[in-house]
């Protein structure tokens, strides 16, 4: 039977798919049914500081009606930024006495120093790594790529100063050079980048003329952003690579390995199926290399990524050129 | 209110009180405290209790004499009155039947570990006692806790009684002969650091009970707050004790010696 | 609370009152300015921990301040107020001259007047609502100063009132906490006739009176002289008595009690929970005042130590942080420092503390929020950094937003810091008591109306209820609850 075992997030992993962060792995219950259905480590959901803000507001109107005392209001957001953080430790320590699988914190603020602190508690309370979701959607138009870029790697310096455990990215396409950008920040000592965070999309009702939220699950066209950068980036940068989004079926899981990633992350499938799907995913991942002929994944990584042997076609696969060769 | 009807020397620094406290003593477990105040001018203090009789309405406490608080107390006869006595504080320990229990109790802290050591031995454990002290003089309740306990092992730095050596020579001579479901350590904040590194290193579950500085002891100040996982809990309402391998053992030590100079200042003083 | 509009009518027709209105022509009385109150020099009153800054009125200043008042016929003063004194009637009694009348008069709805014309935030109630702040647009008739005046007048007279107490009705209720809302409530239980006791966990009677409120606001002995009232129309208070610890409910229910007053304050203190916080030397507000205020650290005499530092930084903008710098100052800091993220106006703290804390020395750094601490080798705390802080948007509330400046910090040196961001419920009898409902920020959730919680015979009231706030709200709130759990109990024994 192959050998399914890879390395991600700074650590040694059983199985290549991964539980990406969701409402689902916000709960020790479900966190644990991933973990005994073979999940290689499990994200848990990400605590959002904007989260924060908007309870805060919430609080805010409801207390001002019975109390009219502005101090006890005053810090309140101290107040519920604790209650948020102490159930997020308690939660990674609930679900580290239950099993062995890597638990990894997942954390997206907003002000650097608050990075710093959300970071140094989840290491105490015992999560095995970190990923930073850095979910910055560049839709201000006063801002330039240089202060959304220094974000990024300023943020990733005042983490890796803190704590001790592995540190890993996971960030949106959204950057104007994006080789060069995921090239320096994999220089920055994480231990590994996942491409690509995934914005929520408006949509518009023509009938009741309104702005909607667009469907929250990825579809399986998804993942072909993520697998070309996959395939582009994957041998050129200094640490490790695991794609997200769109990854439903074990062939598509298996066309990201061969592009050169350590892992996947999936959430939408499972969603979809339930914990089983990991499962099916990685007995149809071992199924394929028994076949194949591949005793472990060191063996079949990157077969197929760009600076493999056989594999200009990644690049040509995109130009103009390309199609304006081929006849009609 | 709160006369001490009986005291007891266990030597010229160590003495029992029997104080009597009928509503502690009937609402009473085994890991509460009170927090006591000896006169107008003392301080409130924290000592475990370390018995009780319900029907008689009395409490046990044990102090040793270090400082201005606890040389007045020390000084108590019976008769006197403690002026304020509180309780019980704190949470009460989680005792269960779990098989083998290791106790470590170092120095005085075997006065609060002795109602604990009774309390799993009466739940069905197996109960191995290690009681430890820099020599014999130090070394309390020996015959108590040999009442509640399948084995007692007494530890002393200088030999001077029992094996040489400290507790966690001790403790990691019964862990490696054979399996220990639970540890309890209570003591010094060092002696429960290093009981609790020994601990963690064979996976064994370990409670520790602390001894952290109190003003209040209902919850209101902070003065007792100490981090465990990450989270800063108060000793006087969440603990006393707390899963040893997650608290910050160094930090607690740290905060031990917050008020050192005044505490040295006002001994002196008082002893002139 | 409602006010009865017939029986102010009655009152305000009394041949005195409408005598002493046709003494003086309102034009003359308008034209007269509002008193100041005398108070300590800075200079002198920084060096006492327990000598208040706040002189109090003389008799003279107390008469000319009483005439000012128009003894209206609808006194939107009382609108203001949360436990309906009736304020023209003991205005007007000062301005008669029966000071012993107008401390009678507060009595009859306050328990505490003494206390209220100290620390109640007068400028947001009854002063105002004042016909000269709403409709003249002149600084309002001194209330405050002038319950003041009226209770320490009685006080020092010896002339005690003792108001009347109806007989005894063998109804066994009991009050947890010995703050200012239990202490309300149990002076109207009282005078309805039932056996009341108050429960309280420390070692002293008072709650917050005793051990938040500093002496140079709060005299302790003043708190103790209204106790002592207390104690003489009845009310049996019972010390080093943690209810749902000492003995459960269960068990005082089993004794005879019938119905509870839960009024055990916001006692838990509140940190940041930011890098450093839990280095020596960094305190809650309320640590630090209850080793000053409770504990008498700041005497050699007493054995409980505190931290004089020479380098004070106080984290907070309300009333706790003004109290607190302002002890460090008469404890001997060269700095005292008050750190606030937003600007002077937002401060929550009272105008007139404000005010006597910049007379003090205090020096006052506002925008700026601390994000870590450091310490010397042995843990001890020796800087603060500092970042700064703009305004955003206002917030639900109305206020603006702090809003980080990225980049900006600066570090302080300090050897003290007290962190006084504020205070929430204590957490004891909403954890012991099962079926209680209990929000999910730690307050006990009470018909707002009837003070009453899910348990029938439970009341609450106070700060337990309200997350922080003042001592007159809790007040109320103990008047409320009494209304109330008598007409509960009346029904129960019917």
């Amino acid at each position: 039977m192959a050998n399914i075992s890879t390395r991600f997030f700074g650590l040694d992993l059983k199985s290549p798919v991964i539980a990406a962060s969701s409402s689902m792995t916000g709960h020790a219950e479900q966190v644990i049914k991933l973990a005994e259905a073979g999940a290689g480590a499990i994200v848990l959901k990400s605590i959002f500081e904007e989260e924060i803000y908007h309870e805060l507001q919430e609080e805010l109107s409801l207390r001002s009606k019975i109390n009219s005392d502005p101090e006890y209001l005053d810090y309140f957001d101290y107040v519920i930024k604790e209650d948020t953080l102490r159930k997020y430790l308690l939660l990674i320590a609930d679900v580290k006495a239950k099993t062995t699988v890597p638990v990894v914190a997942s954390v997206n603020c907003v002000s650097s120093n608050d990075w710093m602190l959300f970071a140094r508690k989840v290491e105490e309370a015992g999560a095995d790594a970190i990923e930073l979701n850095m979910f910055i959607c560049p839709s201000d138009v006063t801002k330039t790529e240089v202060n959304n870029e220094q974000f990024y790697f300023e943020t990733i310096q005042k983490v890796l100063q803190v704590v001790k455990i592995p540190v890993s990215i996971k960030i949106s396409h959204y950057f104007s050079n994006l080789a060069g950008i995921v090239n320096r920040l994999s220089k920055t000592g994480i231990a590994g980048i996942t491409i690509f965070n995934r914005f929520y999309s408006p949509d518009i009702d023509v009938n009741t003329l309104t702005v909607v939220s667009s469907d929250v699950l990825s579809s399986s066209g998804d993942y072909l952003l993520p697998l070309k950068w996959t395939g582009i980036l994957s041998g050129q940068i200094s640490c490790d690579l695991a794609a997200t989004t769109g990854i439903h079926t074990s062939e598509t899981a298996i066309k990201f390995i061969l592009a050169g990633a350590s892992a996947i992350q999936v959430a939408s499938v499972v969603y979809n199926e339930g914990a089983s799907a990991i499962t099916r995913l990685n007995q149809d991942i071992a199924a394929w290399m028994d076949q194949k002929g591949f005793q472990t994944l060191a063996d079949c990584k990157g077969a197929l990524s760009q600076t493999s042997a056989a594999s200009q076609a990644w690049e040509r696969s995109q130009f103009m050129k390309y199609f304006g060769e081929k006849a009609f | 209110m709160n006369q001490i009807v009986d005291k007891v020397l266990f030597s010229e620094k160590v003495a029992k009180f029997v104080v009597h406290a009928p509503r502690i003593a009937r609402s009473r477990k085994p890991g509460h405290f009170v927090i006591l105040r000896v006169d107008e001018k003392g301080e409130r203090i924290p000592l475990t209790i370390a018995g009780a009789d319900p029907e008689q309405g009395t409490i046990v406490l044990v102090v040793q004499r270090m400082g201005v608080s606890s040389s007045k107390l020390f000084e108590l006869n019976i008769g006197d009155h403690i002026l304020d006595v509180v309780g019980p504080l704190g949470k009460a320990t989680h005792i269960y039947n779990a098989g083998t229990i290791l106790a470590c109790g170092g120095g005085v802290g075997v006065a609060p570990m002795l109602p604990i050591v009774e309390g799993f031995k009466k739940a069905g454990n197996r109960v191995i006692s290690i009681l430890a002290a820099r020599n014999k003089d130090l070394i309390i309740l020996e015959d108590e806790i040999r009442k509640w306990s399948d084995e007692v092992i007494i530890m002393t730095d200088d030999g001077s009684y029992g094996t040489k050596g400290v507790v966690t020579v001790g403790a990691e001579m019964v862990i490696q002969r054979e399996t220990i479901n639970e540890c309890i350590a209570i003591g010094p904040a060092v002696m429960m650091k290093f009981t609790s590194l020994l601990t963690q290193k064979y996976q064994i579950p370990t409670q520790a009970s602390l001894n952290a500085i109190m003003v209040d002891g209902t919850g209101m100040c902070g003065a007792c707050r100490v981090s465990v996982g990450g989270r800063t809990m108060f000793t006087c309402i969440d603990g006393p004790e707390f899963d040893a391998h997650q608290i910050d053992f160094n930090e607690l030590i740290m905060r031990l010696g917050g008020y050192s100079a005044e505490e040295k200042l006002a001994y002196e003083r008082y002893m002139l | 609370m409602s006010i009865d509009k017939e029986y102010l009518q009655i009152e305000r027709e009394k041949e005195w009152r409408a005598e002493l209105r046709k003494k003086m022509a309102n034009k003359d009385r308008t034209a007269l300015n509002r008193t100041k109150m005398p108070e300590m020099d800075p200079y002198v009153r920084i060096q006492f921990q327990n000598k208040e800054v706040n002189i109090g009125l003389t008799e003279e200043q107390a008469r000319q301040e009483a005439s000012r008042c128009l003894d209206c016929p609808t006194p939107t003063c009382m609108e203001g107020c949360p436990v309906s004194i009736n304020i023209p009637k003991f205005v007007k009694y000062i301005d008669a001259g029966d000071y012993l009348g107008a401390a009678k008069t507060l009595k009859e709805t306050s328990a505490l007047p003494a206390v209220c014309g100290r620390v109640c935030p007068q400028e947001k109630q009854c002063e105002a609502n004042c016909f000269y702040t709403q409709k003249l647009k002149k600084d309002a008739v001194a209330i405050g100063y002038l319950e003041r005046f009226a209770a320490d007048y009685e006080r020092e007279s010896g002339l005690m009132s003792v108001p009347e107490v109806a007989p005894a009705n063998g109804i066994k209720i009991a009050a947890i906490g010995s703050g200012p809302s239990s202490l309300s409530f149990a002076g109207d239980m009282i005078k309805r006739g039932y056996d009341v006791t108050v429960f309280e966990a420390l070692h002293e009677i008072g709650g917050v009176l005793k051990y938040g409120i500093p002496e140079f606001r709060l005299p302790n002995k003043i708190v103790d002289v209204e106790l002592e009232n207390l104690q003489k129309m009845g009310v049996k208070f019972v010390k080093n008595f943690i209810v749902g610890k000492t003995s459960s409910f269960e068990d005082l229910k089993a004794e005879g009690f019938e119905a509870f007053f839960v009024a055990s304050g916001a006692g838990l203190p509140r940190f940041m929970n930011i890098p450093g916080e839990n280095y020596n030397g960094i305190l809650s507000s309320n640590e630090y005042l209850t080793r000053v205020n409770l504990m008498n650290a700041a005497n050699d005499e007493f054995d409980t130590p505190v931290i004089k530092g020479k380098n004070v930084a106080v984290i907070g903008g309300g009333n706790t942080a003004m109290d607190s710098v302002r002890t460090a100052k008469r404890l001997g800091a060269e700095r005292a420092m008050i750190i606030y993220r937003r600007s002077r106006a937002e401060m929550p703290a009272r105008v007139e503390e404000v005010h006597h804390a910049e007379e003090e020395g205090i020096e006052f750094i506002n925008l700026a929020n601390p994000v870590e601490y450091f310490a010397d080798e042995k843990g001890k705390v020796n800087a603060v950094r500092i970042q700064r802080m703009g305004l955003g948007e206002p917030d639900a509330s109305g206020r603006r937003s702090p809003v980080v400046i990225e980049g900006s910090e600066y570090d302080i040196p300090v050897d003290l810091v007290v962190v006084a961001v504020g205070v929430s419920p204590n957490p004891l009898i909403p954890s012991e008591v099962k079926d209680l409902k209990v929000s999910r920020w730690g307050t006990i959730e009470v018909n707002e109306d009837t003070m009453q919680s899910s348990i029938p015979e439970l009341f609450a009231g106070g700060d337990i209820v309200r997350g922080g706030a003042t001592v007159i709200l809790a007040m109320g709130d103990g008047r409320k609850a009494a209304a109330n759990m008598d007409e509960y109990l009346k029904s129960k024994h019917s």
